[in-house]
């Protein structure tokens, strides 16, 4: 019997895509928390896991495009999902805000994602029935 | 207090053993990714309550007898994440 | 509605502990209630007269030491794990409470994250 009472989730990916499973077993929990009838307030990159909001990976052809993948999944119903600034900013993935501010030739960061302060997920661990780890397995 | 334990380590890792030794008698222990090679493991006694996602045995080859009364799918796991008071993803 | 973060990644050879400790203090600049954990290799983080600056990293023992001043509750480690690692009291950074990691331990906690 499915459970009646709608639960809100937040979601914390701290793995890597092509370094870790973590995109994909997360984004297959996204997509059973919805079909479940359940919300999701947000998704939160942390660590090694912003690399997800990197619109430059270019996986070959016949390998999930885990990027993608998700940006149609959080586009679709309209999921705020933040990297944390200070993981991003030191590896290398900047907004065209960052860009600017630190006088770099490009700005990196895939849509729909935004980027924002570890605030975020202290908010979601507030705001959320439920929060869901995503780590590296290695 | 129920707490869900989602595990996504190979037994080799030194988190597989810290999740076990946080386990209690009525706590669930959800098996993910590299972690379900534990249903494999010859070494291991897992506590009572265990389940482990299906793809992830599948994927690794994991459809032995015996064995596919473990496996759920994420729906599976969503139940689990609404039933447990806590959820500690090692 | 304490959160306990559990550090059990040993420091500077990768990032993941102090990713860790980062959580932990952006909980407690929120005020809101968090207490540090170390177990396993972690436990190295509480060692005495680490110089992190020879390998081009920052020292974390003097944040530690006033994590309580921050706002982080409690500074716990795991006597299994010290013993292992040759820790005795007075080889830690100061307010370091020694406890045992077992499911009682974990019980008292709302939330526990092992990033």
């Amino acid at each position: 019997m499915p459970s009646p009472r709608i639960l809100t989730y937040t979601l914390v990916i701290t793995g890597a895509p092509y370094t870790s499973q973590a995109p994909q077993t997360a984004l297959n929990f996204a997509q059973a928390v919805l079909a479940a009838g359940h919300t999701i307030d947000r998704v939160f990159l942390y660590g090694d896991g912003i690399h997800l909001a990197s619109v430059l990976a270019a996986p070959p052809s016949d390998e999930a495009n885990w990027t993608q993948r998700w940006g149609e999944l959080l586009t679709a119903h309209e999921i705020p999902a933040v990297a944390c600034i200070a993981s991003a900013l030191r590896r290398g993935l900047l907004d065209p805000a960052e860009q600017a501010r630190y006088e770099k030739p490009a700005a990196n960061l895939a849509a729909p994602f935004e980027i924002a302060g570890l605030g975020e997920w202290v908010e979601g661990q507030l705001q959320s029935s439920r929060v869901v780890y995503f780590h590296s397995g290695a | 207090m129920t707490t869900l334990h989602i595990l996504n380590k190979s037994p080799d890792h030194p988190r597989f053993a810290l999740c076990l030794a946080a386990v209690t008698g009525e706590d669930q222990l959800l098996l993910t990714e590299n972690a379900v090679l534990a249903l494999a493991d010859t070494t291991l006694t897992l506590p009572a309550r265990v389940a482990a996602l299906a793809a992830d045995m599948d994927a690794r080859g994991l459809t032995g007898n015996g064995l596919s009364r473990y496996g759920v799918g994420f729906d599976h796991m969503v139940r689990l994440t609404t039933q447990a008071s806590r959820i500690i993803s090692w | 509605m304490t959160t306990l973060i559990i550090i059990d990644q040993p420091p500077y050879g990768n990032w993941a502990g102090r990713e860790g400790l980062d959580m932990a203090f952006s909980l407690a600049a929120f005020d809101q209630p968090v207490a540090l954990l170390f177990t396993g290799a972690g436990v190295n983080w509480l060692r005495q007269g680490q110089q992190a600056e020879l390998i081009a990293q920052k020292n974390v023992d003097r944040n530690l030491s006033a994590a309580t001043v921050f706002g982080v509750d409690q500074l716990l480690a795991d006597s299994t794990s010290l013993t292992r690692f040759g820790l005795a009291p007075v080889d830690l950074l100061a307010g370091v409470e020694t406890v045992r990691f077992e499911p009682a331990l974990l019980s008292s906690y709302s939330h526990v994250v092992c990033p």
